[in-house]
């Protein structure tokens, strides 16, 4: 058979994100990062100082022939590679993503493996691909045996926390998050949306998004590990302050509040910045997220309390210092 | 922190106690992992009265996460799933409480270094995230003994702390059959020692709790007589002596948990409920509960002796 020509339109994207804390005492250096994520001899890991500090690793391509998850129960069968990479922000937050595009036909039969190769990052269905059922199946959860991108993500951050950098040894207990994405294409002539953003269970959010035929998936997931990142941020600050127990509990132990918060200001609170390495059509997503919930909102409504807290504690610990020895 | 529950014989509330104390742990805050390795016989579900999960799940349990078939083991949050009608709502200011079951008609298996690293990695995780893991073995010196003992000793987690506990009946068979688990040519510490253990450091992280315990001062209703009492106490007295003999005596004991009828009836969570309003449970049980899980992190009652 003759080698096809151009890749078809991308009728649908996803991936997934793991986001969780770095398990090491000290934050890693950027020189550290890039040996962490030196996942390949032949390509560089990415590095940024500004607006702060962030590697990402080299693309990692995983082949894949499998069933795609549906919603409606169809079984479509699918071939290609998936690819995946790591990130480190600010030496602390690790992320790992994998993600695939899917063109919205496909060869009748499977193809010689070189064609589905020359196209890294895109999974070709046998036949037509029924987007939407195909959206859902990957939002609400692959079935064991079909295309499932976690995993592949979940893979690569196993092959990293293995990494003998790594001291295991975490400053704070902090919640590991996921976060699932697919993106449909947008009706023509409309710019990106964001059609909804999940909390499903504890840990796991999904997100549905529209977008131009023409966005490139991996703009796609650099917007969706920027939720990701910030999500994770959101979740493990909210924890934080439900750790700590006001009033009474606190004055037998004075030191418990700043002991939980701590973490935070050493580690967490200088991250915010959403959309910094998103790109500006896709950076408009965060929009409506900042509008409701909001999500800034309530990153300033957190640490302005985090702060309060302290100088109360600072306060108070002053007015013992003051008072007379009993 | 790790917390190994183990014990030589089935049926001494290894399991039900260390529920238990996970439980008591996650009441005072903390965030609480239970990881149920008990392969042959996985019963924390029913302790946590998780149902679908009863004699483990079908798929994705600890199995079959250790031996690669699925990436991620299935993790259930007590609190959400729970049937129990007191904690499905979630005790105010309790830490998570997640149960890791294992899979159903697991059995003991063996197998070789993968195995161990995937171990490693997911006892990793959990440290991560929970600020205390309990981790349920099989009885006797099960392939998850050995596992685990390898575990601790691999490189990637010398900087996880872990302690053991090693639950007993209070009968003289049970005494030695402790002290043999832990003792012996191939206990716990010289397993351990060959798995690259300092023998010391080791030692002090053991330590025992006696579970269902009568109360040899306690009248035994109105069946009971001087005699037994008297009987009960010379029993009583003769055994503690075996066991500093057998190198389990009260100063390696972290906790003792009293015979209690409602444990005897039905493997369960006891709470405060339990005791002060529907008083189905005694006071010192809970109590020795509770202050066993303190004493869980609190170093006075831990190191060498």
């Amino acid at each position: 058979m003759a080698p096809r020509q151009s890749t078809p339109r991308t009728a649908l994207s996803c991936g997934e994100v793991r986001t969780s804390l770095l398990p090491a005492r000290q934050a890693l250096d950027i020189r550290s990062a890039a040996g962490l994520l030196a996942l390949r001899a032949d390509e560089r890991v990415l590095l940024s100082e500004r607006p702060g500090l962030y590697a990402r690793s080299p693309a990692t391509l995983t082949g894949v022939d499998c069933p795609l998850p549906s919603a409606n129960g169809a079984r479509v069968r699918a071939v290609g590679t998936v690819t995946a990479h790591a990130a480190l922000t600010e030496g602390r937050v690790l992320q790992t993503s994998a993600h695939c595009s899917l063109p919205a036909t496909g060869p009748d039969q499977r193809r010689p493996w070189g064609e589905y190769l020359v196209r890294p990052g895109v999974v070709e269905p046998l036949g037509k691909l029924p987007h939407e059922a195909v959206a859902r199946g990957v939002l609400d959860g692959p079935r064991r045996g079909d295309l499932d991108v976690g995993l592949i993500a979940d893979g690569l951050l196993t092959r990293l926390l293995r990494h003998p950098l790594l001291d295991q040894r975490p400053p704070f207990r902090s919640r590991p998050t996921r976060l699932r994405w697919a993106a449909l294409p947008a009706a023509p002539g409309e710019g990106p949306s964001l059609e909804r953003f999940t909390l499903a269970e504890d840990e796991l959010r999904t997100v549905r998004l529209r977008v131009p035929e023409d966005t490139a998936a991996a703009d796609l997931a650099a917007l969706c590990n920027d939720l990701a990142l910030h999500d994770w941020l959101l979740t493990n600050v909210v924890r934080m302050l439900d750790g700590i127990r006001l009033g009474a509990p606190s004055a037998e132990d004075p030191g418990a509040a700043v002991r939980a918060l701590r973490p935070a200001v050493d580690h967490l609170l200088h991250l915010w910045m959403p959309g910094a390495r998103v790109t500006r059509e896709l950076a408009a997503l965060w929009g409506p997220l900042e509008e409701r919930p909001g999500f800034t909102r309530q990153w300033q409504a957190m640490v302005q309390r985090i702060r309060d807290q302290l100088t109360l504690h600072t306060v108070q610990a002053v007015h013992r210092e003051a008072e007379p020895a009993p | 922190m790790l917390v190994f529950a183990a014990s030589d014989k089935g049926g001494t509330g290894r399991s039900v106690t260390s529920a238990n104390l996970a439980y008591q742990r996650a009441l005072t805050g903390d965030h609480v992992a239970y990881v149920d390795f008990d392969f042959g016989s996985p019963t924390a579900a029913a302790v946590f009265d998780v149902p679908g999960a009863m004699r483990g799940v079908e798929e994705r349990g600890l199995h079959s996460y250790l031996e690669g078939e699925s990436a991620e083991p299935v993790r259930i949050d007590v609190w959400r799933q729970t049937e129990h009608p007191l904690l499905r709502s979630r005790p105010n200011q309790s830490g998570r409480l997640v149960l890791f079951p294992g899979d159903i008609g697991g059995g003991e298996f063996a197998t070789g270094d993968e195995a161990l690293e995937r171990c490693v990695d997911l006892l990793l995780r959990l440290n991560t995230e929970f600020d205390v893991t309990f981790v349920d073995l099989s009885a006797g010196r099960s392939y998850a003994v050995d596992m685990v003992l390898a575990a601790t000793a691999h490189p990637r987690m010398r900087n996880l702390p872990f302690r053991w506990l090693i639950f007993h009946r209070w009968t003289r068979q049970h005494v030695i059959a402790a002290s043999g688990l832990v003792h012996a040519e191939h206990g716990i510490i010289g397993s351990g020692i060959e798995r690259g253990h300092d023998e010391d450091a080791l030692r002090a992280a053991i330590r025992f709790v006696r579970a269902a315990v009568p109360d040899p001062e306690a009248p035994l209703g109105p069946q009971g007589s001087t005699a037994q009492a008297t009987w009960m106490q010379a029993r009583d007295e003769a055994l503690r002596r075996l066991a500093a003999e057998y190198r389990i005596g009260d100063s390696v004991v972290l906790g003792i948990v009293p015979l209690e009828p409602i444990l005897q009836w039905h493997e369960q969570l006891i709470t405060e409920d339990d005791v002060l309003s529907t008083q189905i449970a005694n006071k010192e049980t809970l109590d020795a509960l509770e202050e066993i899980a303190r004493r869980l992190t609190d170093d006075t009652h831990w190191g060498r002796l």
